[in-house]
C-alpha cells in the first residue's frame, strides 16, 4: 500500500532488508572512520592488546610541527594543482576530438581507456624505463631538440614533475570516457537552435557545450581532486618503495603510511589522516557551493 | 523576403531521394504552411530554408539572392523548433538576447529589445524563470521571441504546436498569426494537422512523398483539390472515395463521356451527399441502403449502402432508420473525378456554374 502508515513491523522488516548492506558499510566503513578520529587523539597506546593509557592534542600539536608533514601537505597541494586542471582540459580536448572522428573511433576509445584498466605498478614500471635517465625514451625524444639527460626520478628537481605527468596520463582515460558520455547526450537540437542564432564553433562551444557538460565537469573535478589528495600507489610504484629522492614526492597519505606501517605511531598516523579528511571536506564544499552557480542540470 | 526554391532535390545517402524537384515561391510578408503526413519531407523541406541541410541539386532563393551555398549562419532566418530548443541554462530573458550577444549588439540595448519581445508573446512575467520552470505554451512563446529578435527576414517554425494540449493548441496558433500580422515577417510554418493549416496560413504547400502536391489558398485546396492525395488529406470526415466501376449508368447522363471515359476515381465529399434535392446543384441521384444513423448535437451522420460500398454523409435532414432505403442527390460541389494517376480530371471551379 502507498499510503501505509510506518510500524514498528514494517519498519523492523525494512531493517532486516537493509541488514546486510548495512553490516558491510559498518564493519568496513563507519567503524573505521570512528576508529581512526578516536585513535588520533591517543597519545599513549599499546596497538597490540588495544590499551589507550592517555588521550589528547599531542598528535596534532606533533604533525603540525613535524617538518616533514609540511613538506608532505605542501607537496599534496602541488600535485593537486598540478593534476586535476591539467587532466580535465585534456580530457575534455580529447573527447571532443574523439567525438569529432568517425573513423576508427572505437579503436582510439579502447587505446584511450586501457590505462585506467592497467594496474598502476605495470604503468609505474613502464614510466619508470621512459623516465631512465640514460636510455630512457623521454630523454632520447628530448635529446632530438639538443635537451641534456635530464634525472627525472634521481633529481628533486623533476621528481614532482614526472609523478604529476604519469598520474595525468593514467587518469585520462577514465575522464574521457565520461566526458564522451556527456558529449553524446547533448541534444543535437542545441547545436542547430545555436547556429540558427548566429553562433559559430567557438560560440557553440562556449555557450552550448561546455555550460551542458558542467555536471561531467564537476564530476571529473571533485572525483580528480579527491583521488590526488590519496595519492600513494603511483608514489610507491614510481619511486621503488621510496618517497622520492629527499622526500619530494612525499604526500599526506605517503607520510601516513609511514608513520603508520615503517615508525608504529598509530596516533600521529590516524592524526595526519584527520588532517586529510578536513582539507578534502573543505576543498569539497567550496567545489560544491561553486557548482550551485556554476554547474546546470 | 521572398523564398524561391528551382528545382531542389534532396537526398540523405546519394542513393534514396528524399525531396523531388521542388518548385514554389513564398511571398513576401505571408503565411506559409507546409502539410503533409509524417515522413513526407516537409520538416525537411523546412531545413533546407533555414540553412541547416543544403539541397543536393538546384537553387535555393531569397529575394534575388541565391543563398544555396550559404549556410544557417549567413542565412539570418528565425527558428522555433518542435522541442524548442531553448538553451536550458540560461534565463527566459537570456535565452531571447542570446541572438543578439551572437550579433555583438551592446547589452543596454540587447535588454531592452528583449524585453520589447517578452512583451510582444506575452512572457514579460516570467523573464528571469529558466525554461524547465515554464509551461508548454510559456516555452512556445520563447521560443518565438528568441527566433523574432535578430529581426529575421524569415521565420520558420517546425511543428511548433504539437507539444501542446488542444485548448492551448488553438490560442498559440492564434498568437503565431497575430505576432506574423503584427510583425509582418514572412512566415513558414510546418504541420501535419491540416486544421492548423487552414486556420492560420495565407498559403498552404500540400507536401507527399517529397513530392509537392498543391500550393494555393486553404479555400482552394478543399474546393479544387488538384489530385486524389490532396482531395483525401484535406477535409474532415475524410472525402468518400470510390472507383468508377462501383457506379452503374448513374453518372452517364451528367458528365461528358470522354471525361467519364478517363475516370478511375470517385471522391465525394460528405456534405456533398444530401438527402433532399438542391435543384440546380445537384448533378445525380443515387439509391443507398442506410447502415448506420447517428446523432449527437447538431450533426447528423449517417452511413450507407451504395452497390456494396461505404459512404457518409453529414447532410441529413430527416431522422433515418436502419436498412432503410434512401436517394441521395450528389451535389456538384464536393464531387470530383480523378485519372489513372490521381489527377482531377472533372469537378471544382471549372465545372461548378
Amino acid at each position: 500500500m502507498l499510503n501505509e502508515k510506518p510500524t514498528l513491523k514494517s519498519t523492523a522488516k525494512a531493517f532486516l532488508y537493509l541488514l546486510p548492506m548495512l553490516l558491510i558499510t559498518v564493519t568496513f566503513n563507519i567503524y573505521p572512520i570512528i576508529k581512526s578520529f578516536m585513535m588520533s587523539f591517543y597519545t599513549k597506546y599499546d596497538f597490540f592488546t588495544d590499551k589507550v593509557s592517555r588521550i589528547g592534542w599531542d598528535n596534532f600539536k606533533f604533525i603540525f610541527s613535524d617538518p616533514d608533514f609540511h613538506i608532505a601537505v605542501k607537496n599534496t597541494l602541488i600535485f593537486v594543482v598540478g593534476v586535476v586542471p591539467l587532466t580535465v582540459i585534456i580530457s575534455l580536448v580529447i573527447a571532443l576530438l574523439l567525438n569529432k572522428i568517425k573513423w576508427l573511433s572505437g579503436l582510439f576509445r579502447t587505446v584511450y581507456f586501457l590505462p585506467f584498466v592497467t594496474s598502476t605498478v605495470a604503468i609505474a614500471q613502464v614510466w619508470h624505463w621512459i623516465y631512465n635517465s640514460d636510455y630512457g625514451l623521454l630523454n632520447y625524444f628530448l635529446s632530438l631538440f639538443g635537451v641534456n639527460p635530464i634525472s627525472w626520478l634521481e633529481s628533486p628537481k623533476y621528481a614532482m614533475l614526472s609523478l604529476i605527468i604519469m598520474s595525468i596520463w593514467k587518469n585520462l582515460g577514465f575522464n574521457i570516457v565520461l566526458f564522451l558520455v556527456g558529449l553524446n547526450s547533448i541534444n543535437e537540437r542545441y547545436y542547430q537552435a545555436a547556429k540558427i542564432d548566429g553562433a559559430n564553433s567557438w560560440h557553440q562551444f562556449t555557450n552550448v557545450t561546455l555550460p551542458l557538460l558542467s555536471p561531467i565537469t564537476f564530476l571529473v573535478t571533485i572525483n580528480g581532486v579527491i583521488g590526488s589528495f590519496k595519492a600513494f600507489d603511483q608514489i610507491f610504484a614510481l619511486f621503488n618503495g621510496n618517497p622520492g629522492p629527499s622526500k619530494s614526492a612525499l604526500t599526506i597519505v605517503y607520510y601516513l603510511y609511514q608513520k603508520f606501517y615503517t615508525e608504529w605511531k598509530y596516533g600521529i598516523a590516524a592524526a595526519s589522516g584527520v588532517v586529510l579528511f578536513f582539507m578534502i571536506l573543505v576543498v569539497t564544499v567550496i567545489q560544491l557551493s561553486y557548482s550551485k552557480k556554476h554547474v546546470h542540470y | 523576403m521572398e523564398v524561391t526554391f528551382k528545382d531542389v532535390s534532396l537526398s540523405y545517402d546519394g542513393t534514396r531521394e528524399i525531396l523531388h524537384h521542388l518548385n514554389f515561391t513564398i511571398p513576401e510578408g505571408t503565411l506559409v504552411s507546409i502539410l503533409g503526413p509524417s515522413g513526407c519531407g516537409k520538416s525537411t523541406t523546412l531545413m533546407m530554408i533555414s540553412g541547416l541541410l543544403a539541397p543536393t541539386s538546384g537553387k535555393i532563393f531569397f529575394g534575388d539572392k541565391d543563398v544555396t551555398k550559404q549556410d544557417a549562419l549567413a542565412r539570418k532566418v528565425g527558428m522555433v523548433f518542435q522541442n524548442y530548443a531553448l538553451y536550458p541554462h540560461l534565463t527566459v530573458l537570456e535565452n531571447i538576447m542570446f541572438p543578439l550577444k551572437m550579433a555583438k549588439v551592446k547589452k543596454p540595448e540587447r535588454k531592452k529589445r528583449a524585453l520589447e519581445l517578452a512583451k510582444l508573446v506575452h512572457v514579460e512575467d516570467q523573464i528571469n524563470k529558466k525554461p524547465g520552470a515554464l509551461s508548454g505554451g510559456q516555452q512556445q512563446r520563447v521560443a518565438i521571441a528568441r527566433a523574432l529578435a535578430k529581426e529575421p527576414s524569415l521565420l520558420l517554425l517546425d511543428e511548433p504546436l504539437s507539444n501542446l494540449d488542444a485548448r492551448l493548441r488553438i490560442e498559440m496558433r492564434e498568437e503565431i498569426r497575430r505576432i506574423q500580422q503584427e510583425t509582418g515577417v514572412t512566415t513558414i510554418f510546418v504541420t501535419h494537422d491540416q486544421d492548423e493549416a487552414l486556420h492560420i496560413s495565407d498559403h498552404i504547400m500540400v507536401l507527399n512523398n517529397g513530392d509537392m502536391q498543391q500550393f494555393s489558398s486553404a479555400e482552394t485546396l478543399y474546393d479544387n483539390p488538384s489530385n486524389l492525395f490532396v482531395a483525401k488529406f484535406i477535409g474532415e470526415p475524410v472525402i468518400n472515395t470510390l472507383a468508377i466501376a462501383d457506379f452503374q449508368g448513374e453518372l452517364d447522363q451528367h458528365v461528358p463521356a470522354d471525361i467519364l471515359k478517363q475516370a478511375v476515381s470517385v471522391g465525394i465529399r460528405p456534405e456533398a451527399l444530401q438527402d433532399h434535392d438542391s435543384g440546380d446543384d445537384t448533378i445525380a441521384a443515387i439509391e443507398t441502403t442506410v447502415k448506420e444513423f447517428e446523432k449527437y448535437g447538431r450533426e447528423k451522420n449517417a452511413q450507407l449502402d451504395f452497390h456494396g460500398k461505404k459512404l457518409l454523409t453529414t447532410e441529413i435532414e430527416n431522422t433515418l432508420e436502419k436498412e432503410q432505403k434512401l436517394t441521395l442527390y450528389l451535389q456538384k460541389s464536393g464531387f470530383y473525378l480523378f485519372d489513372q494517376d490521381g489527377k482531377r480530371i472533372f469537378g471544382g471551379d471549372q465545372d461548378v456554374k
